[in-house]
């Protein structure tokens, strides 16, 4: 069927005088998948928040194949057949899977207000079994992985009769294995008739699930075509408005002799065993694994944040003991969790509060009332926010939770940048930001390196480790299983040492998609 | 068609009206706002209401109420909640005077712990020396910071909930200041002591500078110094406190001692003003310390507060306790009116976040 | 804006400040000749009959009455005096928390020139002058615990006595506690050493006490309680063991209290109680009023007078003559036979 099944004509949106969205028009075939691309900030959320009914647009209008379609709120939305699969999944994971498909709307026992159990378990296994997914119906959420929970959260988007199904950044959180079926059920669903947007940072993805491409940039839309015609190239150029030549930016410096960071023997039952590891003044060592293999646990180990029994570990030399985050500061280092949005931001606060969380002592006198020096703190934070390029508004009244991913993950970093650390440890942190910010942290890191500071960079994304380290090291089930040089990269044996302990290789042995 | 243009003009002027108010409800300073208007409007139909002695009565209402909110405010904005600040006011009420009173009837404590250790008819070994007063007074705010120390470690250390800590406290150390005096009320406090509830300079209670220093010592630490700003980030997130390198345990353990520092403080000015040590001062007045805090503006759930919104919260109090004292109303609104309004002032919180939250940036 | 918020606060604070003690007279407004009538939570029955004496009594001399409560807060109490004091009130009549709470706000009153009528519970002392009416409770205790020993002797051995004892902050219950005292030292052949239930006033708290007093002295004979309104207690406790029982039936225990309820009046007509120490309330509510209109009338500010009310012990003895001098029996008469438990 190729008649249109949604069209946005003219959608203009503006808060407080900022336009979020300018004059967008585009519509979706009946059972295409068109692939929504554009970086944070571009627009796609406000878009997607005025088809769900959240928003309502300052002007244009929404059509649902030949009616006009403007939800006042959500529900008009789910009634419409519309549903949402987001990033952050809205499952109860205190109960089962049948309970959270029809957690609104439990088929009953005639009229009473008992719920009809066995007609709930027979829809629910029905639902699951279109989905290839082998799981009982009374299995709790809980302990479902983030692949299945996912699944479920599409049984239910299925059981409410939708028609027109969006994904949000779907596999952020998935394996590899659990892409590849996540892809296999988007073909199934295509074929049964369902259209769909799907919204995703990873363009190789979007380039082979879609059929047609729409790409925002400022509010507006400066691309689209059939998927067919596009090239990575020509996404990331039209989202950011410029040739990006290469990715990552060019290394220059090189890693000093200088050690600032060496660990021995460090271990603890169950998580980590016998890590050995040295890093250098100016270098980047990036730490790569699968999930699970102990890469973040043995970062907070670092950091004072998790206790260890055997080890040492020495920072300029000096042997740490006792350590909590705050000596681990005051000796120099710095730590950009995973979470920035519960570890790493005050979502609350300010973004002045925010980067000058960590320095606050420096910016204090001396002595007993530690009076704060508000002007140099607020002349230092805006200082690192312009060399940073963090967008946003007014940095003293600006709070964090409404920053854009990449902004907010800035942040986080201009926040350890403040107190000039020797010893950077980052943990995913091009997680959840589009291309464009991800470039500007790329160059962040260079800088860093080239001004000495000696950095443990740990990703999941191998082509970016490989872009920026010097060095590599691998982890597997809570062991160092190998290192590799700069010249010595190569994707498969990082992969082999990476899996070993696994009993097998995923379908294409990418572990490094995500 | 005129009825067209005159439907327009009043949409538009409901709009701006709308937005107005939307601007002052937004606004810092709404309650303040809101106590005036109050106070215009009581006037209107009872003069007295500002008549000298009311002012003074007002006045002399508000800053020992003021005090505790001040503690307490530190306490929220931690997350926390300290219940136990009424009872602090008790024991340390009945230390003092236990240390100050120059008379005590053996037929009343005879039968106390302390009787034959620390007391006597004539008092304590202290009565009607020169250091009676002083030094009574600086045992009732060691003994309200230490207080607040074990709630704070109990809470930090070994992360027991606040509520539970407080509240368990509340009751231990209410008992405690009954079982010491036997439930008995200590009079026959010295001059030198009551006159700080009853007198002042020229026409400014005592009560007010004490209040005074407190309120500015309080915002300093808030708004200038790095604890102030480690308070909030606790509050806020302590996780993200904690990898940020903030100590949130010392600075939970001093929110807290700091909230039974100002919890002996009113206790002070509370005895003064009663002439009496008294086990069972203040037990009534939790309610009206957090009311009056909620009202103000610090919210609940943490991160937020000001010295200037507890000065509006108990200001807007205060006068909602003389209106209800002025009226001829039954006595049993006075309780039911009291709850509404601090139902109100949750709901108004609550509304005011999420207006602010709809300005939301993509 | 924010140079305003800083006049509005300095204005306000300014205001309150320097609002001094000696500012403008108070003003009544209307004419009207007002009392404020503060007391506490009115519990028991004895309070209620005596709330409703006072009220009915200015209700029907045409005074305005301002009726406070202070939840047995003693600085609540003090701020609703102070609250009255400024709205402009003629006099003022309190039952306070405790003698000392009321020492401080007879204080203020005095500082006022406003007359104060200080009711059943007296000041600690007679520091600040008051006019107070109070019930001689040391001697109408004895004389009740006089007449229920006389039935002890009859039964011609030694008997082991019990008392409810109240909150040793209210002076009435100290007062009481003595009479009761007095008698049974008095005659120490006839009496064992006195079983002392703690009740702070609570019934709760009487019901465990006096349930634990007994299992470890099971053999008390004689119960005296220090106010009527434990009465239902001391029932819930003694009927479980047999101990409920008529004047002349096997397993009767001495019963006797003070106050004169409803109750007492109701289960001495059933022959379950020997003796009541009456307050009488009704008389004391006229002696208290007529003083406290007096001062007001003659423009006294600070009156001072200490009225006794000697009440009475009301036995099984002395029932048919004086049965409808105690209020209680007037209240039970007013209910007529439907009266309720």
């Amino acid at each position: 069927m190729l008649e249109n099944i949604l069209q946005f004509d003219g959608i203009s949106k503006s808060f407080f005088g900022v336009r979020a969205l300018e004059d967008v028009s585009f519509s979706l075939p009946g059972s295409h998948l068109l692939g929504l691309i554009g970086e944070n900030g571009a627009g796609k959320t406000t878009l997607m928040n005025i088809l769900g009914g959240v928003l309502a647009p300052d002007s244009g209008r929404m059509r649902l194949r030949t009616a006009d379609y403007a939800p006042r709120r959500p529900a008009d939305a789910t009634g419409a057949g519309i549903a949402f699969i987001h990033q952050e999944w809205n499952l109860f994971t205190n109960l089962s899977i049948a309970d959270n498909l029809f957690i609104n709307r439990f088929p009953r026992l005639g009229r009473s207000p008992f719920i009809n159990r066995t007609v709930t378990r027979k829809q629910t296994a029905k639902l699951l079994e279109s989905l290839n997914l082998t799981l009982s119906p009374e299995t709790l959420v809980d302990r479902l992985t983030p692949g299945e929970r996912q699944l479920v959260e599409i049984a239910k988007a299925l059981s409410t009769g939708a028609e027109i199904i969006i994904f949000d950044e779907p596999t952020t959180s998935l394996t590899a294995a659990e892409t590849q079926r996540l892809f296999d059920i988007i073909g199934g669903l295509r074929e049964q008739g369902k259209s769909m947007i799907y919204i995703s940072h990873n363009l190789g993805n979007v380039l082979e699930l879609a059929d047609d491409i729409v790409v925002l940039r400022d509010g507006r839309v400066v691309d689209t075509g059939p998927g067919r015609d596009f090239t990575i190239d020509r996404m990331i150029s039209r989202m950011v408005g410029r040739a990006i030549d290469q990715i990552f930016p060019t290394r220059e410096s090189r890693p000093s002799q200088e050690i600032v960071l060496e660990v021995k023997g460090l271990s603890q039952t169950g998580i980590v065993k016998d890590i050995n590891l040295v890093l250098h003044k100016a270098e980047v060592l990036g730490l790569f694994g699968l999930m699970g293999s102990g890469r973040t646990e043995l970062a907070r180990m670092l950091f004072g944040l998790e206790p260890f029994e055997r080890g040492e570990i020495l920072a300029n030399g000096v042997l740490c003991s006792r350590i909590c985050a705050g000596d681990c500061i005051r000796r120099g280092m710095a730590f950009v969790t995973e979470n920035r949005r519960e570890e790493g931001l005050l979502m609350e606060a300010t973004v002045v509060d925010n980067v000058g969380l960590a320095a606050l002592p420096a910016f204090a006198s001396t002595r007993f009332p530690r009076l704060l020096r508000h002007r140099q703190l607020s002349e230092a934070v805006t200082r690192i926010a312009e060399s940073m390029r963090i967008k946003s508004g007014p940095v003293a009244r600006t709070l964090a939770k409404n920053l854009s991913g990449g902004n907010q993950q800035k942040v986080v970093i201009g926040k350890w940048l403040m107190s000039r650390p020797a010893i950077f440890i980052m943990d995913e942190p091009t997680r959840g930001i589009d291309v464009g910010a991800k470039h500007e942290v790329y160059s962040i890191i260079n800088d860093l390196a080239a001004q000495g500071a000696g950095i443990l960079l740990i990703s999941s994304e191998l082509e970016e480790l490989m872009g920026l380290c010097d060095r590599i090291l691998v982890m597997s089930k809570g062991e160092i299983t190998g290192g590799f040089n700069r010249a010595e990269f190569a994707q498969e044996p990082i992969l082999h040492a990476a899996f070993k302990g696994h009993q097998r290789l995923s379908q294409n042995g990418r572990a490094g998609q995500r | 068609m005129a009825g067209a243009q005159v439907h327009r003009v009043l949409v538009f002027g409901w709009g701006k009206a709308l937005a107005v108010a939307r601007r002052i409800l937004l606004s810092e300073n709404f309650v303040l706002y809101l106590s005036l208007v109050f106070f215009g409007g009581l006037y209107l139909f009872m003069p007295y209401i500002a008549g000298g002695r009311n002012l003074a009565n007002i006045s002399s209402n508000m800053w020992p109420l003021l005090a505790l909110v001040l503690g307490q405010m530190f306490v929220l904005i931690l997350g926390g909640i300290d219940l136990s600040q009424t009872s602090i006011m008790a024991l340390t009420s009945v230390i003092g005077g236990m240390l100050m009173t120059t008379r005590l009837d053996p037929a009343l404590f005879a039968k106390s712990p302390l009787w034959g250790l620390l007391l006597s008819a004539d008092g304590s070994p202290l009565s009607g020396t020169v250091l009676a007063v002083p030094l009574g007074i600086a045992a009732m705010l060691l003994v309200g910071t230490s207080v607040g120390l074990v709630n704070g470690l109990a809470v930090a250390r070994f992360r027991m909930p606040a509520f539970m800590v407080t509240l368990v406290s509340m009751m231990f150390f209410s008992g405690l200041a009954i079982y010491l005096t036997k439930s008995e009320n200590i009079m026959y406090l010295p001059d030198g002591y009551t006159r700080i509830g009853s007198g002042g300079i020229g026409l400014v209670p005592w009560s007010f500078f004490v209040v005074l220093v407190l309120g500015i010592t309080s915002h300093l630490v808030l708004k200038h110094t790095v604890l102030g700003r480690w308070f909030f980030a606790v509050g806020k997130s302590v996780r993200t406190a904690v990898v940020s390198g903030v100590p949130t345990e010392r600075v939970i353990v001093i929110g807290y001692a700091l909230s039974g520092f100002c919890a002996a403080v009113a206790s002070i000015l509370y005895s003064a003003r009663l002439a009496g040590g008294r086990p069972t001062l203040g037990q009534n007045l939790l309610l009206d310390v957090i009311g009056a805090a909620v009202i103000g503006g610090i919210s609940l759930f943490g991160g937020k507060g000001k010295v200037l919104w507890a000065l509006f919260g108990v200001l807007f109090f205060v006068l909602l306790s003389n209106a209800l004292s002025m009226l001829a109303l039954p006595f049993y609104t006075e309780p039911v009116v009291k709850g509404s309004v601090i139902l109100l002032a949750a709901l108004l919180d609550v509304t005011r976040t999420r207006l602010l939250a709809r300005e939301v940036i993509v | 804006m924010n140079a305003a918020k800083w006049v509005c606060i300095l204005f306000v604070t300014t205001a309150l400040v320097l609002a001094g003690p000696s500012c403008s007279r108070r003003d009544d407004g209307d004419g009207q000749v007002t009392v404020c009538f503060a007391f506490q939570d009115l519990e028991t029955e004895f309070w209620v009959a005596a709330h409703k004496a006072i009220i009915e009594t200015l209700k029907s001399k045409g005074i305005q009455i301002i009726e406070r409560n202070a939840n047995e807060d003693a600085n609540r109490q003090l701020e609703q005096i102070r609250a009255a004091i400024a709205r402009g009130v003629d006099g003022i009549i309190i039952i306070p928390q405790d003698g000392e709470s009321a020492v401080t706000i007879v204080g203020e009153a005095n500082k006022a020139g406003v007359p104060i009528g200080v009711f059943n519970r007296p000041p600690a002392n007679r520091s600040k002058p008051a006019l107070v009416v109070v019930a001689d409770n040391l001697k109408i205790s004895e004389q009740a615990v006089t007449y229920m020993a006389e039935q002890a002797r009859k039964l011609g051995r030694k008997v082991t006595p019990l008392i409810l004892v109240g909150d040793l902050g209210d002076s009435n219950a100290v007062a009481r506690r003595q009479g009761f005292m007095n008698v049974i030292q008095k005659n120490p052949d006839l009496f064992n050493e006195a079983v002392e239930v703690p009740t702070k006033w609570d019934a709760v708290t009487a019901q465990a006490n006096l349930e634990a007093a007994l299992q470890r002295n099971p053999n008390v004979d004689l119960v005296f309680t220090s106010s009527d309104f434990l009465y239902p207690q001391v029932r819930a406790v003694l009927e479980p063991l047999g101990k409920w029982k008529k004047i002349g039936e096997p397993g009767h225990v001495i019963l006797g209290g003070v106050d004169g309820d409803l109750r007492a009046a109701r289960w001495m007509k059933e022959g379950y109680v020997d003796a009541t120490g009456v307050q009488d309330l009704f008389v004391e509510a006229d002696e208290l009023l007529k003083a406290l209109l007096e001062a007001m009338n003659s423009g006294q500010k600070t009156p001072e007078r200490w009225m006794e009310d000697p009440g009475f012990a009301l036995t099984q003895a002395n029932m048919a003559e004086r049965a409808m001098d105690m209020w209680g029996f007037k209240l039970l008469a007013e209910q007529g036979p439907a009266g309720a438990q």
